[in-house]
């Protein structure tokens, strides 16, 4: 049995307490926030044993074997170290910390005291992604990937809406170094980092507002950012966008021998052989080859509802994430997300936002 | 019946036909536990109901109205009441209730606070945090003025428990509020009884003078969606889930009017009062008059009994299958909206001397209006 416990009660903290409950072997035996009320209403409804204010008191009087932090991203490192500290390993959500010096020492400080760490990057987990993993690992690529192309858009809603979480400038969004794009585009990058043969690849990022968020006032947060990265084996382009519509979360892998499309938002994976037809036969054959495909997987997809593994993609992502990472600190295994992956993102995130701000 | 038409043109001014508001500005003189020129705070100032509260305040000519609101550009309906009867009579503070600082500012001074800000997010911390901490927050600053005269909390009919109930048997205020309100999966209701319990806890143990009010379901201008009391849009069609159940309905600005008064009257500091209309319409009555004026839509009816046994259907799988479905549909909720009881305004009414100014069939057609008006989207 692994006792978790979570720091921090928002809305992410609802995700986790129900995945959490979802592993087998794993028990919910405290949660703490700052605000007692918070930690008391969530202690509640998961009917967890206990509740705290202070997470010190809570290590101390719960000893966790894992501790998950779901607080704003400014004070994950504080409660990283000191849950380290205390002897438990750490699930830190997304962004893992402020920048990649933090998320370094973390990482340095975790492996010292023979303990685990992940960040919350379980859009590396939702099926899709997994299918797609196992598929480049069968070599269908026919090698490493040449070029990547990472989409992923975040849909601010209804004008009122992002004027309530932007408009205020003390929000701890806007406070955060990358401001908006640091919250959210760790899932977009994390994606490339997996595949990237170097440690320090070069970053070329292009961020600037959209239209709609001047139109309502907040001309100086940026929403849209196009990146370039490239390595020594692979090239990179990464999309963030508030404003494409659909909202997409793609990600297409191309290699010397074939191609692959991962589309998120549908749980749909796509593979595009290197197959030539003769004359006119390409203009017929492959349309039905992409529409077997797409039936294979909306069959695909089906078949995991009925049998009740479908979940929402990033729940099943986080609960597969969790149970990993789980799994990883029970039997001394490597964790899912390996420590170089994270530091990499971390990275490229550090001179995305750098070039941002000159 | 009034053959007024609604005013749609201004924000804050679309809600109050204007025999209404005559009637408003003849009662001014009524006697009331403040004297006009005090200090009177409104949270959530710029909702649906929460404007209509500044603009009942203003027409019962009360000069110190202070607004607390998030930021000022969103506050588009209390500029044109600034606008309209001074600024000198309506403060518009910007802040938030997340702050204790804050809620300081806000409360410094006042004698009466209408708190009508609420959490309405999909996620049960998201509504606690924005109705639960954030009156914690207010009533820690409230309860250090020592003019203060008189809290209101507008809370919710919704908090109610009708497990014990009959259909057809009154739901009043004497009816226990569910303490079980998570299983029903509605975080609004879930934060609605939590913050009614702080209420409480303050009031023993800090002496707040306060009244809870209990809406049932507003509507009026502002808001085009049919009230899910009614039934539930899916896949295209619409579920008629109310059929012959009587509406717990009150238009916003007898609702608004309610909660003013709440605030106002002498002698009814400790109580519950529940606000619903008279003339009650049933949802089969709301919904043909709908698809008559706003749009046509296709609906199935489903009679109570078989809606509470899909809604167990629906629960079971969501637990089976781990939340792959959430559990949207449940018995619970479904007992609390659909199972069929009457409803009350009473107390309101003895209490208060409170009366919908605004009828049932006019209100019903100002709502239509603007319903047409938006094509029944928002």
């Amino acid at each position: 049995m692994i006792k978790a416990a979570i720091v921090g009660c928002g809305k992410v903290a609802d995700q986790h307490a129900q995945q959490i409950h979802r592993i087998r072997g794993a028990t919910l035996v405290a949660v703490c926030d700052t605000e007692p009320l918070m930690a008391q209403q969530m202690a509640e409804r998961f009917k967890v044993e206990r509740y705290f204010g202070d997470t010190s008191d809570m290590l101390e009087a719960s000893k966790p074997d894992v501790v998950h932090i779901t607080t704003p991203p400014q004070t994950h490192f504080a409660l990283g170290k000191l849950c380290l500290e205390a002897g438990c390993s750490v699930y830190i959500e997304k962004p893992f910390t402020l920048d990649a010096g933090a998320a370094d020492e973390l990482i340095t400080l975790a492996s010292g005291l023979d303990l685990k760490v992940t960040a919350g990057h379980n859009a590396l987990f939702t099926p899709a992604m997994i299918r797609m993993r196992d598929l480049v690992r069968s070599g269908y690529l026919g090698g490493h990937p040449i070029h990547m192309e990472s989409t992923y858009c975040y849909d601010l809603g209804d004008p009122a809406y992002a004027h309530a979480l932007l408009g205020n400038s003390g929000h701890w969004i806007r406070t955060l170094p990358g401001s908006l794009l640091q919250n959210i585009i760790s899932h977009g990058i994390s994606k490339i980092a997996e595949f990237l043969t170097t440690d320090s690849p070069s970053v070329i990022a292009h961020g600037f507002t959209s239209t709609f968020l001047k139109t309502i006032g907040q001309p100086d947060i940026i929403d849209e950012a196009r990146v370039i990265i490239s390595d020594q084996g692979s090239t990179a382009y990464f999309t963030f966008s508030s404003q494409i519509r659909p909202s997409l979360h793609q990600f297409r892998l191309y290699g010397p021998a074939a191609s692959l499309l991962i589309d998120d938002d549908h749980q749909i994976v796509i593979k595009t052989d290197d197959k030539e037809y003769k004359s006119y036969l390409r203009y017929f054959i492959p349309p039905f080859l992409y529409a077997k495909q797409y039936a294979d997987n909306a069959i695909g997809n089906f078949r995991k509802f009925v049998t009740s593994e479908f979940h929402l993609p990033f729940d099943a992502g986080l609960k597969t994430l969790i149970e990993a990472f789980y799994a990883s600190i029970c039997n001394s295994t490597p964790p899912p997300i390996p420590y170089r992956d994270i530091l990499l993102t971390a990275k490229i995130m550090d001179d995305i936002f750098a070039q941002m701000k000159t | 019946m009034s053959t007024s038409t609604p005013r749609m043109n201004a924000p804050g001014r679309y809600s109050v036909d204007s025999s209404a508001e005559t009637a408003l500005r003849n009662e001014a003189a009524t006697a009331h536990i403040i004297p006009a020129e005090a200090t009177i705070l409104v949270t959530g100032a710029n909702g649906f109901i929460g404007s209509r509260v500044v603009r009942a305040l203003l027409l019962r000519d009360f000069r110190r109205i202070r607004c607390l609101t998030r930021s000022t550009t969103a506050s588009q309906s209390l500029a044109v009441l600034r606008k309209e009867f001074g600024a000198d009579r309506l403060e518009v503070l910007v802040g938030n209730l997340l702050s204790p600082e804050d809620c300081l500012r806000a409360t410094e001074g006042v004698s009466v606070i209408y708190h009508l800000a609420a959490g309405i997010e999909k996620t049960f911390p998201g509504c606690f945090l924005n109705s639960v901490v954030t009156t914690r927050n207010l009533l820690d600053a409230a309860v250090r003025q020592q003019g203060l005269k008189r809290f209101v909390n507008v809370s919710s009919l919704a908090v109610y428990s009708n497990a014990k109930l009959r259909r057809g048997a009154p739901l009043d205020e004497t009816c226990e509020v569910d303490t079980a309100l998570a299983e029903r999966y509605d975080p609004y209701a879930y934060a609605k009884a939590k913050q009614d319990a702080i209420v409480l806890s303050y009031a023993e143990n800090q002496r707040l003078p306060y009244v809870i009010v209990r809406p049932g379901v507003a509507f009026g201008p502002g808001k085009a969606k049919l009230p899910g009391r009614v039934g539930t849009d899916t896949f295209g069609l619409f579920l008629h889930l109310g059929l012959n159940n009587r509406m717990p309905l009150t238009y916003v600005t007898n609702c608004a009017d309610a909660i003013v008064l709440a605030g106002l009257t002498p002698g009814v500091e400790g109580e519950v009062i529940n606000v619903v209309d008279d003339d009650l319409p049933t949802s089969r009555h709301v919904l043909r008059m709908y698809k008559q004026q706003v749009r046509r839509l296709i609906s199935i009816p489903i009679p109570y009994r078989v809606f509470y046994v899909l809604s167990h259907i629906w629960e079971a799988y969501s637990r089976w299958s781990e939340g792959q479905l959430p559990p949207a549909f449940n018995r619970k909720t479904c007992s609390a909206y659909f199972k069929g009881n009457t409803y009350s305004n009473k107390k309101a009414k003895s209490l208060l001397g409170w009366h919908p100014r605004v009828h049932m069939g006019d209100a019903l057609q100002h709502y239509f209006a603007f319903a047409r008006k938006s094509k029944g989207s928002k």
